[in-house]
């Protein structure tokens, strides 16, 4: 497992070489990737199936408990599967969809890279991994989705979706920590067996807010639903690989594998039903009301979505045998759906609903794909999609508080399920028309080939769903529910309350096709609505931290060398006061003050030059005056370093005295008139601080004096640093030996001001402005 | 500022505070000195001949190699020709210099190039150790012993990157606020 997520990093940087070499052959070597991990996963299945967990083990932070752990149960099997056989279509149909794209090779890398990251999500076995990997497919996404970068709209799409979801993976970060704090585990296999200790844990919900604001955000749910559709900016294979198949459904895997560990709790079960029902009927009634192929398909993916965390939030045997049914049919039927969106879009170049009609002649595998997918979608007989449906309907009526609710709310999504289903898969294609819509090009086979497929798999999974399905689904919800268990699926359950609602669900579907129209002309009234929704609150928060920004940095950074230098030093003193205010050693001078005597007079004279040359600086009228006093300071101060014994640190500081004069003289008669700009009473306040900052050093270096100096350090670079370093010098020797390693940062420092000033004072210089 | 009596001065004064920094620089292992503060006095000669004669000629005059070469012959192999032109650059400057095929070329050595290869001296010189399985930046000294240099080592390396790369900060300031 290590070595296909491996193997997918490293080809997804080699995409670009690999497009420059072969061309469009690219998709080749692409489309091989996921299909061989798609197959060697299916070689993982018997076991899996037999119900063994595999696991794989690799050090990563062994220290911080944080290993890179692979896991694989019938629940990350589902996943996998999906993500890398659904890959497989996608990287073909990408390399037909944007064939002769200049940029197709990072397209490709971008695609894989975010395969690759979905894939390490769903086997990850350690929930920091996981995080790892979520924020991984976060970023690729938003990469994805901005790919048409040269379109404003693009980027700020991508933005958004990276915002909303980085923010839900900064919470999920914070949850997924307090979560391993109270399993006292982070790996996943452990903790799955530890729910009873995390969900009576203290921090249960705290951890629980924010893993939900975590798989909330990802999958879409409200009020976070408002990226998916802005997301749809993307070119479609992603749409319908990402925003539909697998991203979003990470939050609802996240919500799925940790089910055994937080699930079960009132507060779990209320806030999934409750989010999940309101986004499936948001989702639903939104989708009416577009005309958009994409925007449509969209809210009806969120709609799912939310029908997906409400089976969750259920989360009875029924209910998430439920969910994994509707999950897979979801993926099958959608994804085609999408395909044919972008199929359509590509071969006429709009994508509105009331301008297309009659495409079946053109475009008839295309067409079909279409209507076997739709007809998955409405849940007509033979297909998966009824299934999914018919178990939907019966988890719902479960004996429960608010059976009602629930079935009103999956009643309703189906509704509307079926009427973009007629529009889509029947409208669309086969409905008579005199003018059919005009194509610029017929159908290609690497376009049409991939939908085909899915949808096939829709129709063969329902006429036989025991074959392969059932053993695999059966696993995935046990893995959710914690115990074994036993359902089949059929095709056929007789005639019952449940058939008799799906028929009525179909009928009322076909009403609201035909009234499609009316609906839309309602559209218009929910413009003032949408002033108060999440995405405008999105805009306006947006707008108010830029705003505030602006005016934070205006304050802080005001461009004043002396504000920064007090800033520094003020903090400095308090710091060093907070630290000696309480506890800190009382300064004994009493007994010290015979040490005076001992003053040399050459020590006096270099002190008196120092502070007489301090007050002529403060009243100095002119600059040349004041360099020339601040280097008698500096000077001084290397002298005193001299009868102190340091003539290394002398040395530097007589040389950095010079250049400093120096170089100021460089410039000086480029810089305008010296002038006091600053107020009186503000220089003031720096004498102050500088005051306060010399006594506080000074009372800090007597308190040092006052003990004796425990010199191991001394003794040990005074006897290693000959014998080991072969130095006599042992300043140098620490610089350069003994604590090379600081020195390399403080050179790398000095390096990067150089260049910082070199950034600074050039492009001031371009912009023509006076430095 | 044109000083004549410092202009002057400071062309002879260059050689020696070169030597006089290298010098530093190799004897900072037993004495006082070192790469920093070889590094700075070596500056202060380039930032005087900047102050007198301004930075374009301290460019001019310190700062650009003179390559000379000719086109690559149709069938001539390209390491033939690489070492060609080295020699050419090397032994036979002056000659090559009057030499009427020859063609000129004028490199101008940016400061930000001292700088990186300061750095990179200053990095690899730690490689050595964790090439052979010691931590990073553990040294290694050779046996044998360099008369007024003493000992070569990695830490020498090391030292004579923060040579270059105090050189090359130095110079770049000075030129970037001397410029403008």
């Amino acid at each position: 497992m290590f070595l296909a997520i491996l193997a997918g990093f490293l080809l997804a940087f080699a995409a670009p070489l690999l497009h420059r070499w072969l061309g469009k052959w690219v998709l080749v070597p692409m489309a091989t990737l996921p299909f061989s991990i798609f197959v060697y996963l299916l070689t993982l299945t018997p076991a899996v199936l037999g119900g063994d967990k595999l696991g794989e083990l690799h050090d990563w932070a062994p220290s911080l408990n944080i290993n890179l752990h692979f896991f694989l149960d019938g629940l990350s099997l589902l996943f996998a599967l999906l993500i890398t056989g659904f890959g497989t279509l996608i990287m073909l149909y990408a390399g037909g969809y944007l064939k002769g794209h200049p940029l197709l090779g990072r397209f490709y890398l971008y695609l894989t890279l975010f395969m690759t990251a979905m894939l390490g999500l769903v086997l990850a076995g350690n929930i920091i991994s996981i995080f790892v990997f979520w924020e991984l497919t976060s970023i690729s996404s938003y990469l994805l989705i901005g790919f048409n970068q040269d379109k404003e709209k693009s980027r700020n799409s991508a933005l958004q979706a990276l915002l909303v979801t980085g923010l839900g993976g900064l919470a999920l970060m914070g949850g997924l920590i307090l979560l391993g704090m109270a399993g006292g585990s982070y790996t996943l296999s452990e903790l799955l067996e530890r729910g009873d200790l995390v969900t009576n844990h203290a921090l249960y919900l705290p951890a629980l807010v924010l893993i939900l604001l975590g798989a909330f955000t990802k999958s879409a749910q409200f009020p976070f639903h408002f990226w998916l559709p802005n997301a749809m900016e993307a070119p479609t294979p992603v749409s319908a690989y990402l925003h539909s198949a697998t991203m979003v459904k990470a939050g609802v895997y996240l919500l799925a594998r940790l089910t055994p560990v937080m699930g079960g709790t009132d507060e779990w079960q209320y806030t999934l039903m409750l989010v999940g029902g309101i986004t499936t009927v948001l989702g639903a009634l939104l989708a009416t009301q577009h005309t958009d192929l994409k925007a449509i398909l969209a809210y009806t993916t969120i709609s799912a979505l939310g029908l997906l965390v409400t089976m969750t939030g259920i989360g009875t045997a029924p209910a998430m045998e439920a969910m994994v049914v509707f999950l897979l049919a979801h993926a099958l039927y959608k994804g085609t759906l999408f395909l044919v969106a972008g199929n359509v879009d590509h071969a006429t170049g709009t994508r509105d609903l009331t301008q297309l009609t009659g495409l079946s002649g053109s475009m008839r595998y295309t067409a079909i794909a279409a209507l076997l997918a739709g007809m998955s979608m409405a849940g007509l007989l033979p297909f998966f999609g009824f299934i999914g449906k018919e178990l939907l309907y019966e988890a719902t009526l479960e004996e429960s508080p608010f059976r009602w609710m629930l079935f009103a709310v999956s009643f309703f999504s189906g509704m509307v399920f079926v009427a973009v289903a007629i529009a889509l898969g029947f409208g669309v294609f086969w409905r008579r028309s005199t003018k059919p819509t005009p194509l610029q090009h017929p159908d290609k086979l690497l376009l049409y080939l991939p939908p085909v497929v899915l949808a096939s798999a829709g129709l063969v999974f329902g006429l036989l769903p025991g074959f392969f399905v059932t053993p695999l689904l059966r696993r995935a919800a046990e893995s959710m529910l914690g115990v074994e268990q036993v359902f089949e699926l059929a095709l056929w359950h007789g005639f019952n309350l449940v058939l008799g609602l799906s028929l009525l669900t179909m009928a009322l579907g076909y009403v609201v096709y035909r009234y499609a129209n009316r609906l839309l002309s309602y559209a218009s009234r929910f413009n003032k609505l949408y002033l108060f929704g999440p995405a405008n609150l999105y805009q306006l928060t947006l707008k108010g931290f830029l705003i505030g920004a602006t005016k934070i940095t205006a304050t802080i950074q005001n461009g004043y060398l002396r504000s920064y230098i007090a800033a520094i030093v003020t903090a400095q003193i308090s710091l060093v006061v907070l630290a000696l205010w309480d506890d800190g050693p009382r300064l004994e001078l009493g007994n010290r003050l015979h040490e005076l005597s001992q003053l040399r007079l050459y020590e006096v004279v270099l002190l008196l030059m120092i502070v007489s040359a301090l007050v002529f600086l403060f009243k100095s009228q002119s600059r040349l005056t004041s360099i020339a006093i601040m280097g008698i300071v500096g000077y001084s101060a290397a002298l005193l370093y001299i009868l102190f014994g340091a003539p290394d640190v002398a040395a530097t500081q007589l040389l950095i005295e010079t250049l400093t004069v120096v170089i100021f003289v460089l410039i000086l008669h480029k810089l305008p008139t010296f002038k006091y700009l600053s107020h009186a009473t503000e220089r003031y306040k720096y004498v102050l601080i500088s005051l306060t900052f010399g006594a506080v050093m000074t009372y800090v270096i007597l308190i040092v004096k006052q003990y004796p100096l425990d010199s191991q350090l001394k003794a040990y670079y005074g006897q290693n640093s000959y014998l080991l370093a072969h130095g006599r010098n042992i300043v140098n020797v620490i610089l350069v030996d003994f604590r090379a390693f600081d020195t390399l940062g403080e050179i790398v420092v000095l390096a990067v001001a150089a260049i910082g000033i070199m950034a600074m004072l050039k492009l001031r210089m371009q912009k023509g402005e006076k430095p | 500022m044109k000083t004549i009596i410092l202009a002057t001065a400071i062309r002879i004064l260059i050689p020696l505070f070169i030597i006089f920094s290298v010098y530093t620089l190799f004897r900072g292992h037993n004495h006082p000195g070192g790469g920093f503060i070889g590094g700075l006095i070596g500056s202060i000669a380039f930032v005087f001949h900047t102050m007198t004669h301004g930075p374009q000629h301290t460019v001019d005059t310190f700062l650009k190699l003179n390559l000379y070469g000719y086109p690559r012959q149709p069938n001539q192999s390209r390491s033939l020709y690489l070492m060609r032109m080295m020699r050419v650059n090397v032994w036979r400057r002056r000659k090559m210099a009057r030499h009427p095929d020859i063609k000129h070329h004028m490199v101008r050595i940016e400061s930000v190039y001292i700088i990186a290869t300061g750095l990179f001296l200053a990095a690899t010189s730690g490689v050595f150790g964790l090439l052979s399985g010691q931590p990073f930046m553990h040294a290694y000294w050779s046996d044998f012993y360099i008369p007024v240099l003493g000992k070569p080592g990695t830490p020498i390396l090391f030292d004579l990157g923060v040579y270059l790369l105090v050189i090359g900060v130095v110079l770049k300031i000075t030129f970037v606020m001397s410029e403008e």
